[in-house]
């Protein structure tokens, strides 16, 4: 027999139970998450406490159990996620269905692992690989990159639905009426979390003004990042991506205007310049904009990527917001309530 | 075109280098001091470059060695105008070919005189040596009735206008509206092989070949006798080693023709100089003849370099490109290619571009962005 909508929600809630079961052992498990995930041991300890969705509200379970959908058992492939990301797959694949296997990431498994164990129930369990052409019902969600997506969907057996979420990226607009500063210390929070590894980071700001406005906002996130590097350094970045950090800011030194650190850098363009996407690792490309329509004429070509925008007018984001992306103020972009997928793309 | 006294006198001394090449004389001066003359001018002229330099601590008052100029990211080709003169200057704008909604790269030119004759002098010699003088010209691409802003094609122009014998534009180019006119081809080279005009020298890109082999779908298309194919254009980070030697051993087989007669070339909107393998243009025993290697011509310079300190890489290893071309006059002199080489006897292999780096998380690769 299904599940009620309730009995639905009470699962879920015991998910987030053994999540805060887990934050409660922060210090311990944070060195163990660190080498997991490449984050500082600081950085896992602010991502624990800030962005792990473990507080939601009854109408935001009920707004995820109405999404989630029906299905006899969900298979969770987690492949390319930050590691509280485990938490809202899970909570979502649980809403759906009243068994659930899970693989963890190969890169990333220690979250996704020790949340199963928490949790102790025989209705989620975890399975070391799933492959897609074994599952004979039920659902599959994956989580990674668009090729792995496709590579699922065409392994997939005929009847089994597969609903996959992509990698993304994050914007942020700054307000013709927003206090640079203060919009610069709210944005350096969105940066920070995950050393920008996640699908909702910030990794663009346009600035609504001038070129010296957009300057003026680079200098300001730029103080901001550096007094977060003291709290909460930067964690472990490859070979590979220390070199597309170069390119771009070579690039961005020769096309626009840079502040470089060693932890963290921002870029402001010309008015009308392409979109350069830096690489993550709190980096940020700052591009000045008069209005709204440049704003969308700008990220067009970014569009199916952006999952999320910050704006503390929300009235003025309609103009160019993707009808997918998540739109939260300055500050929280990196805090969505758990009220369903992270994204609006899955399908 | 507008005259630039500073300009036009470095076009001059970049063009004896090209004419020393084709005499078979000593390059006129050293290739650090037109090199180090030119970052002094772009830098003057380019704000940019100025604050590439100044960013990396260089004074081009002193420079006296091209390595030590910084080279410009082929990125910055689409962000911003690098040019040494205004908008109204420019007599042709060159643009990267655009498979996706982003931008695209722009290589603004006063004066085509040097890229010319450094094509046409290097492009002869690395394709044409021992031709028997002009042949057909086949361009498996569009004319540049329909692609004016593609330097490919302006080189592949040059080809024919100056290696070619007389034919229509319908009897040349065989790629229109993106689509390549196998039936056209075909005749065009029945026609050569009854008249006698053997052999010909076929231009086209990776992607056209391998159009080409689908639409045969195993059937031979012999060419004559002696005929030449310059292949060029790359497989998006592939290696070679699974797709480039297999297309090409499918295109001599399909053609009928050696292997060594298949000439890569290496070329980019944002340079006025191209690389070729010499398999046509020495002698199959010489050691700098070797396929898969790359030759520079005497005025420009392909260095790998550290992806990351961007200095030299020593001599075996694989680095980024840069790449120094005198022929860049007006633009940027020293440019940072997204491709992977690595300097062998004789020149340097291409290794494909950078794969990019595998994200952790769900952050979007620029791959991905890009669609690579």
């Amino acid at each position: 027999m299904a599940r009620t909508a309730e009995e639905r929600t009470r699962d879920v809630r015991t998910l987030l139970e053994a999540a805060r079961r887990l934050v409660s052992r922060a210090d311990t498990i944070a060195p163990a998450l660190a080498s997991s995930t490449g984050l500082s041991p600081e950085g896992v300890r602010l991502a624990l406490a800030e962005h792990l969705e473990v507080d939601a509200r009854d109408d935001e379970l009920a707004s995820l159990v109405a999404r989630a959908g029906d299905a006899p058992q969900v298979h969770v492939i987690l492949s390319s996620n930050v590691f509280v990301g485990a938490l809202r797959a899970l909570a979502v694949a649980f809403a759906a269905a009243p068994s659930v296997t899970v693989r963890p990431s190969r890169r990333d498994p220690w979250f996704a692992r020790a949340l199963v164990a928490e949790l102790g129930s025989p209705a989620v369990r975890l399975a070391e690989d799933l492959p897609p052409a074994r599952l004979a019902e039920g659902e599959i969600h994956v989580y990674g990159r668009d090729a792995t997506i496709a590579a699922v969907r065409a392994a997939a057996l005929p009847g089994v639905r597969v609903v996959g979420h992509g990698a993304g990226l994050g914007v942020a607009w700054i307000g013709p009426g927003d206090d640079i500063a203060a919009a610069a210390a709210s944005l350096a929070r969105d940066v920070i979390a995950f050393d920008q590894r996640g699908c909702l980071s910030p990794r663009i700001a346009l600035v609504a003004g001038d070129w010296a406005r957009a300057s003026s906002f680079a200098e300001a996130l730029d103080a901001q990042l550096a007094e977060w590097e003291v709290r909460v350094p930067r964690g472990a970045f490859s070979r590979d991506e220390g070199a597309e950090r170069v390119r771009w800011l070579e690039t961005l030194t020769f096309a626009g205007e840079v502040r470089a650190r060693a932890a963290h850098a921002v870029a402001v363009a010309a008015a009308g310049a392409p979109l350069a996407v830096p690489v993550p690792g709190r980096n940020v490309h700052i591009a000045p904009v008069v209005d709204p329509a440049a704003a969308a004429l700008l990220l067009a070509p970014l569009a199916r990527a952006i999952v999320a925008i910050g704006v503390n007018d929300a009235s003025v984001a309609t103009g160019f917001v993707p009808p997918h992306a998540r739109v939260s103020p300055l500050g929280r972009m990196q805090r969505p309530p758990l009220d369903g997928p992270v994204d609006g793309r899955a399908g | 075109m507008v005259p630039d006294p500073s300009s036009d006198a470095l076009h001059a001394r970049a063009r004896a280098f090209v004419r020393a090449f084709e005499a078979g004389e000593p390059m006129p001066e050293a290739f650090d001091a037109l090199a180090s003359d030119l970052a002094r001018f772009q830098a003057s002229r380019v704000a940019g470059y100025a604050k590439l330099c100044a960013a990396r601590g260089v004074d081009v008052t002193t420079l006296s060695r091209a390595g030590d100029a910084p080279a410009v990211p082929t990125d910055a080709f689409k962000m911003t105008r690098i040019a040494t003169f205004p908008e109204e200057g420019t007599r042709v704008t060159f643009r990267t070919s655009g498979t996706t909604a982003f931008a695209r790269g722009a290589h603004a030119m006063r004066d085509t005189g040097s890229y010319d004759a450094a094509a046409l002098a290097f492009g002869r010699w690395a394709l044409a040596s021992g031709l028997p003088g002009r042949v057909p010209v086949l361009v498996l691409g569009p004319s540049p009735r329909e692609a004016p802003d593609s330097s490919l094609t302006h080189m592949s122009a040059l080809f024919v206008e100056h290696l070619g014998v007389a034919a229509s534009e319908r009897q040349t180019y065989f790629v229109q509206d993106e689509v390549l006119d196998v039936v056209a081809l075909d005749e065009r080279v029945a026609h050569a092989m009854i008249h006698g005009e053997a052999p010909v020298l076929v231009l086209a890109t990776s992607f056209a070949l391998v159009h080409l082999l689908e639409a045969l779908d195993g059937a031979p298309f012999r060419l004559p006798k002696g005929s030449r194919v310059m292949q060029t254009g790359g497989f998006k980070g592939r290696s070679r080693e699974v797709v480039g030697e297999e297309l090409r051993r499918d295109v001599a087989r399909a053609f009928h023709i050696d292997e060594r007669a298949i000439v890569g070339e290496y070329g980019m909107t944002e340079l006025s100089s191209q690389f070729y393998e010499a398999t046509v243009a020495r002698a199959a025993a010489s050691a700098d003849a070797a396929p898969w290697v790359y030759v520079e011509p005497p005025w420009a310079r392909v260095v790998p370099v550290d992806p990351v300190t961007l200095a030299p890489v020593k001599d075996g290893e694989i680095g980024v490109a840069r790449i120094e071309d005198l022929m860049n006059v007006d633009s940027a002199f020293a440019v940072l290619a997204a491709d992977r080489v690595r300097r062998v006897p004789g020149g340097f292999e291409l290794l494909g571009r950078a794969p990019g780096a595998p994200p952790r998380g769900c952050s979007i690769a620029l791959d991905e962005l890009l669609g690579r």
